[in-house]
């Protein structure tokens, strides 16, 4: 009996050590993946001078989990970017080092260490969740690494705030993309000035981006002469919104606004389309992702007539975003999105604040205030930092849904300009 | 909340109940038989809902989705139980780990095949409007879901207490060496539970597709739904899934636009809660450790 069990121990501990020996060669066939990648098209590409020495660039992104596809979007955009600029950046060679930090900000922290302590990058970019953001900000802080962020748009990022709790601004972290207060404020004062709204009902998403999108929507709607009626909380990743919209459908307020995305976004649209909503009269707003194009193309004309508001639009009428979208598309056979373009503009950030230092990223100082000093066309119109939080001034786009020649696209129908955050 | 609202939130309870249901009667099956309980079920589920997204987007039919997706993850289920579970046979925990890794690389493929971006399919053709109920609208297809629930219960409940296939399983569930002992097949047995299990996985996506979005990470999400049910039901047996269903789906569904700052711990609360005082779960039995 004992005999026998050490038999199968022993033949149990063989196969776990053959399983340790596979596994392992697979972890350095892993492992020596990402260096081989951004390799051979770099290399076909001849710059005119001799090359600087090369750049590296961490860029860390959601490659797994429920945000993979906002990775894959802004990889599609660094790559494109990179592409048209012959894989140089004032004449340096430009290494991207990807990583995914599956929307945890355990795996976020530890990629952050291993682009400062092992692969020595230059400048570190990406991130799309905030409570990842909030986890890396005192390592990049503390490491003096410049930081753009692609995505997160927490406002204590670019903040400054008692105790940095839970996050505060910091002189090495930029945000290409925006804060949770430019995407929800400007709607709220626009709504209670500009279109007569009196009464609005907030529903949103129970975490922490949604709740400041409530918080700011509503101190923008009730500076405006504005009253907010009501408030509704779905937890995050409820995946049956029937409950919620049942509730919203239960009192009387008509206009409702709401900060939701990706799956989320779709299930809510679905189960107000189901409830009739619009046909008793309810009005569905929102901060800009609740129309995004992932949404858009899964609920179609079922977000027919829903007001949002965001810093740009696929449909925006300028020469620069009608060249990106062009390029975009030829390259990928597909639209870009929201991602895409914070990406693009982090892209153009970096490189023009690398072509005003002449490529020298060893005094950062010079190239802080290089970053801090950029102003361009970006596909979303004028881009410039805010000097004081590092966090972009835009404007801000009100658009409706509407259906064109079969399909739903956000149409601009306002616009609030130059909206930056108060950065407190 | 007005008597109306309550009267609809309880029908969005039941159906929510109902969706549970099918996802978990195909776990509980599983762990009744096979003492397994199968971490892949999430990932079949998922399947089902990518299949089904393929199906919808090739031909239009949904019907079509609902009979082939969980005809082909059986067949998968089919497959997987003699070439993996199989070898592990008796080793419980190891099994379970296997599992595990079934589920991830599924997910893998999965996000490999149809792209990780998030999707949804329409509400079959005549089960997308609404009807009036209490004085407003309710849409239809959640009620074909409660109806397709109640009657998959019966037709288990039937299968299993008055067919000989029902009649093996209750055998199998209680003494499966004395049942190969009396001659009869249990690896084949045990791969037809276990491919039936993954089918009525694989039908829950299906349905559940309309309703809840098509998405990287949904089989984890309703993985763990799942569990709480077979567990607070009582883990193995049909009656315990559907108890189990019953209280968790309006348990959920009123937490949710109740106390939605405790959504989350609730039905885990009621979990605990259960387990405190019926340590095997509503309608569990009380199992002989061999």
């Amino acid at each position: 009996m004992d005999e026998n069990s050490g038999a199968e121990r022993r033949a149990y501990r063989l196969t776990r050590r053959r399983f340790l020996a596979v596994s392992s060669a697979a972890a350095a066939l892993a492992a020596c993946a990402p260096a081989a990648t951004p390799g051979p098209s770099g290399a076909s590409v001849a710059p005119t001078a001799t090359p600087g020495p090369p750049l590296k660039i961490g860029m860390l992104l959601p490659f797994t989990k429920v945000y993979a596809e906002l990775g894959n979007s802004m990889q599609r955009a660094t790559k494109l970017y990179l592409k048209q600029k012959g894989d140089a950046l004032a004449n340096r060679p430009v290494t991207v080092i990807y990583e995914d930090e599956a929307n945890d900000p355990v795996v976020g922290a530890q990629k952050t260490q291993k682009f400062i302590d092992s692969d020595r990058v230059d400048l570190m970019m990406g991130i799309v969740a905030t409570p990842i953001a909030y986890a890396v900000r005192n390592a990049i802080d503390a490491a003096k690494l410049i930081f753009i962020e692609t995505n997160a748009g927490g406002n204590a990022l670019t903040r400054t705030t008692t105790d940095c709790k839970p996050s505060c601004k910091s002189k090495y972290i930029f945000r290409s993309s925006f804060s949770s207060y430019q995407i929800s404020y400007p709607i709220g004062e626009y709504f209670a000035t500009q279109k007569g709204v009196k009464e609005v009902f907030t529903f949103v998403a129970d975490y922490g981006f949604g709740n400041e999108s409530a918080a700011d929507f509503t101190s923008g709607f009730t500076k405006g002469g504005g009253k907010i009626t009501g408030s509704l909380k779905a937890p995050l990743g409820s995946a049956d919104f029937l409950p919620f919209v049942t509730q919203l459908k239960g009192q009387q307020t008509k206009d409702i606004y709401s900060f939701f995305s990706g799956t989320d976004a779709i299930n809510y649209i679905k189960a107000w389309t189901q409830l009739g909503m619009t046909a008793s009269g309810y009005k569905m707003n929102g901060a800009g992702f609740l129309t995004e194009q992932d949404v858009l193309k899964e609920v179609g004309d079922q977000a027919n007539g829903a007001t949002t508001s965001l810093f740009w639009a696929v449909t925006l009428d300028n020469a620069e975003n009608k060249a990106f979208v062009d390029a975009y598309q030829k390259e990928y056979s597909l639209l870009p999105d929201v991602f895409a373009v914070q990406a693009w503009d982090g892209m153009q950030a970096v490189d023009l604040a690398l072509q005003a230092v002449k490529g020298d990223t060893s005094n950062k100082d010079a190239f802080i205030a290089a970053l801090e000093n950029v102003k361009f066309k970006s596909p979303r119109g004028d881009f410039e930092f805010d000097k004081e939080t590092h966090n972009p001034i835009q404007d801000i786009y009100i658009r409706e849904v509407k259906v064109q020649s079969g399909q739903a696209v956000n149409t601009i129908v306002g616009k609030v300009a130059r909206v930056t955050d108060p950065g407190k | 909340m007005t008597p109306e609202t309550a009267v609809v939130q309880a029908l969005n309870g039941i159906s929510f109940g109902a969706l549970l249901f099918i996802l978990a009667a195909g776990l509980s099956l599983v762990f009744g038989m096979m003492d397994v309980v199968n971490l892949a079920h999430g990932a079949f589920y998922m399947l089902g809902a990518y299949i089904a997204l393929t199906i919808v987007q090739r031909t239009g039919q949904f019907w079509l989705a609902l009979v082939l997706a969980p005809l082909l993850i059986g067949a998968l289920g089919l497959v997987i139980e003699p070439l993996l579970l199989r070898r592990l046979r008796g080793r419980h925990l190891d099994q379970v780990l296997l599992t595990i890794g079934v589920s991830l690389v599924i997910a893998d493929l999965i996000g490999l095949t149809w792209g990780r971006e998030i999707r949804s399919i329409p509400f079959p053709a005549g089960l997308d409007h609404a009807i009036t109920i209490v004085g407003g609208d309710y849409p239809v297809y959640r009620l074909f879901v409660i109806a397709f629930g109640a009657a998959l219960a019966v037709v288990l409940a039937v299968v299993h207490r008055r067919t000989r296939v029902g009649a093996l399983i209750r055998a199998g569930v209680d003494d499966a060496p004395m049942l190969a002992a009396l001659g009869v097949d249990i690896d084949r047995l045990f791969a037809i539970t276990f491919a039936v299990g993954a089918a009525l996985a694989g039908l829950a996506g299906v349905i559940a597709a309309p309703v809840f979005g098509i998405y990287p990470g949904m089989d984890v999400d309703y993985l763990i739904y799942s569990l709480v049910v077979v567990v607070v039901g009582g883990l193995g047996t049909l009656s315990g899934a559907v108890a189990g269903s019953a209280l968790i789906g309006p348990v959920d569904t009123f937490g949710k636009v109740l106390f939605p700052q405790f959504a989350l711990a609730l039905i885990f609360a009621v979990m605990a809660l259960v387990l405190l005082m019926r340590p095997t779960g509503l309608l569990g039995r009380i199992r002989i450790a061999r």
